[in-house]
């Protein structure tokens, strides 16, 4: 017998009162600017609208019997505020089904916490939406039957969060389909869904980092490996021959670690880009597929929440480092599907595909000294018509991880500031201390770009010009134009 | 068995104000007892790792407000639950009578999927007290009438029957804890009745 923990309502009280905004469903916009009086009238009738209650508070500050319990409960805060960023998961009863820090075991009475700060707001006919505490912010997105919470000490915005859990969710789906988790709950209200997701923590463990480190989670693009088109268009037309004629499968995609080479698609079916992050993070976590082919269930959420779509995962080859994946709804269609992957990838091998495959992996990537646009350090230029993106490898002075965190932060705030919803910018300039900053976009095109400090409006968006003209020239070997239907 | 390892379960604490609800707790969770009366406001939220039998159980004790002004939690607080305690006063006729109450209320809020053969718990407290008012058999006979409910005995202040009361609460949650094989259909097939491409609600997100 060990770890005791207490929360008491009041700590929520006291957590709520120091609130300066907390965020109810309405418009967002609205929100932010009058959710400070909303909550406080709010908090009164939760809890102190009583003056008794008041008194008994102030009359018995005796610390409610100090110990092991309050001891716990503080190593476990204390644990919590070394990190910037959490996760968790709860079902709608409370119990917890995911933590990124610590043992979600030690921290039942905080999830249980949680689910007080739902089920009061709740009864008001309200949705918790998120509450604020200087730079912390907290974040609830509400799933029934399941509750993700976002803790940020680095004060990001509400949307990036929200983003972050929306992921994280779909990541659930991915592994139980939607129709199966709401059935769980449905028969067994007070079910403990670790118990079907044991294993599954360490993909959303790695798909959290993919949201704080990827671009292509803030652009909501992918990557594309970098080869030339005639080399591609050979690659996609190799596994487009075997594969148009099964029945019954969807889609294919051909993938080098996190880049995409090549993507096939049945007619009127279209793959979204959530989606194709899922499959990135499983492939890219699983050290298995690399050994022996697989077949798994997984779930598309964007796609069809409701069912699973039946993967074959393979390598290429030994000597060929790219992952295959074939993507049907017939769950019988395995030994098929692994003799088509047989005979793709004898005839690349024949067709010097798995050569050229190989020489784009290991190539230098594309240099953005090549443009030559005096002061460019870095940029991130999405295709939005193809949801596709690109950026250069970083250069000095982005010589650390935590410079290049850092210029990714810069990044994030400029994409959420464009996209702010309701409003469309054209162009953001911005004179940091460090970098230079210009934001641009157009219908087809969207444009971040870091410059060295001193560099002048001017002079920035004179190379906003040199610059595309100079992607007109690289993009087709940048992006997949290129995704036949069959 | 993979499932084996993790256990949590979810316990309600419910019962008039000043049965001794919170000391219960304070007595089973840190082995302390103060008679100073202070109300629960809500709910506190305590953790407790057990074993029972071979399985190393984590309680989240949910521990309520009995006084009816406090009790401002919302029907999603007693959502599934795993075991409820019910807690009387021995000293309390009232108190008793309430139990009835806390029962139906419980079972309405909660609507546990089998509500004859929900694990309920009943604890009389301050059994140590001179002024007995409610006798052992009148508690056990409505015990007997509710589907033969656990009656424990137990007095906070002096630490009689509080852990074999709550060994038992685990135990009779855990015994409801049977691996129905719920989750082992597989969905059905996903149909391919129709287009996707233009489903994604005007965004571009579509990669192609």
């Amino acid at each position: 017998m060990k770890d005791a923990g207490v929360t008491s309502y009041r700590d929520l009280k006291n957590m709520i009162e120091k609130n300066r905004e907390v965020i109810y469903s309405n418009d967002m916009e609205e929100q932010q600017e009058t959710a400070t009086t909303a909550l406080h009238s709010s908090v009164d009738n939760i809890t102190i609208h009583n003056p008794i209650v008041n008194l008994s508070i102030t009359e018995d500050e005796s610390k409610p019997s100090t110990s092991k319990q309050q001891i716990v409960h503080e190593n476990i805060f204390d644990q919590l505020k070394g990190n910037n960023k959490h996760i968790f998961v709860l079902s709608t009863a409370g119990k917890p089904i995911y933590t990124r820090f610590g043992n979600e075991n030690q921290m039942a009475s905080l999830f249980g916490l949680m689910i007080a700060l739902v089920s009061v707001t709740q009864d008001s006919n309200d949705t918790l939406q998120s509450i604020c505490c200087g730079h912390t912010r907290i974040v609830f997105l509400n799933k029934d039957p399941i509750i993700l919470v976002g803790v940020s000490q680095s004060a990001e915005p509400y949307d990036r969060i929200k983003k972050q859990l929306t992921y994280v969710y779909n990541n659930i789906i991915s592994i139980l389909t939607l129709t199966q988790l709401k059935k769980i709950f449905h028969n067994r209200n007070n079910f403990d869904l670790r118990r079907l997701m044991s294993g599954s923590e360490r993909l959303i463990d790695k798909l959290i980092s993919f949201t704080e480190n990827d671009p292509g989670f803030y652009l909501d693009s992918i990557s594309c490996l970098q080869m030339p088109s005639s080399n591609r268009d050979k690659i996609t037309q190799t596994i487009l021959t075997e594969c148009s004629k099964i029945k019954n499968l969807v889609f294919g995609l051909l993938i080098a670690q996190k880049h995409i080479i090549s993507i096939i698609r049945m007619k009127k079916y279209s793959l979204e880009v959530s989606d194709i992050h899922l499959i990135l993070n499983l492939i890219n976590s699983t050290e298995s597929f690399k050994t022996a082919e697989s077949w798994t269930p997984i779930c598309l959420p964007a796609f069809d929440s409701s069912g699973f779509m039946h993967a074959h995962i393979s390598y290429l080859a030994e000597d060929c480092q790219a992952c295959l994946v074939l993507l049907t709804i017939d769950r019988d269609l395995f030994f098929l599907l692994s003799d088509a992957k047989r005979k793709i990838t004898e005839k690349m091998r024949r067709n010097d595909c798995l050569q050229a495959i190989n020489e784009a992996i290991v190539r230098q990537p594309l240099n953005l000294a090549r443009a030559n646009i005096v002061g460019l350090r870095h940029l991130l230029y999405k295709n939005k018509n193809r949801s596709q993106h690109w950026s250069p490898p970083f250069t000095s002075p982005y010589n650390t991880d935590t410079l290049q965190q850092n210029l990714m932060s810069v990044y994030c705030s400029l994409i959420s500031q464009m996209n702010f919803p309701g409003r469309t910018l054209k162009v953001i300039y911005q004179q940091l201390t460090a970098e230079t900053m210009l934001a641009w976009a157009t219908d087809d095109v969207e444009l971040y770009m870091c410059f060295e400090p001193l560099v002048s409006k001017e002079c920035a968006t004179n190379a906003i010009t040199k610059l595309t003209q100079w992607m007109k020239k690289e993009e087709d070997s940048l992006f997949i134009f290129n995704i036949p239907m069959f | 068995m993979a499932t084996r390892k993790k256990v949590l379960l979810k316990v309600i604490i419910l019962g008039d104000s000043s049965v001794g609800k919170t000391s219960l707790m304070n007595q089973y969770i840190n082995k302390k007892f103060t008679n100073q009366y202070k109300a629960t406001i809500g709910a506190d939220f305590l953790t407790k790792e057990v074993m029972v039998d071979d399985r190393i159980v984590t309680l989240q004790i949910w521990d309520t407000a009995g006084q009816e002004r406090f009790q401002s939690l919302g029907v999603a607080f007693y959502r599934g639950a795993d075991c409820c305690v019910l807690v009387f006063d021995v000293a309390s006729p009232g108190s008793f009578k309430s139990l009835d109450g806390w029962r139906d209320e419980f079972l309405i809020q909660a609507s546990p999927s089998n509500p004859d053969h929900f694990p309920f718990v009943v604890l009389g407290n301050k059994a140590d007290l001179e002024n007995r008012t409610v006798s052992t058999k009148r508690a056990q006979q409505w015990c007997q009438n509710k589907n033969g409910l656990p009656y424990f005995e137990t007095s906070a202040k002096e630490a009689t029957n509080v852990d074999q009361a709550f060994i038992t609460i685990a135990r009779n949650a855990l015994a409801q804890d049977t691996d129905v094989e719920l989750y082992n259909d597989f969905p059905e097939q996903i149909k391919l009745s129709g287009s996707t491409e233009n489903r994604s609600s005007g965004s571009d997100n579509c990669a192609c």
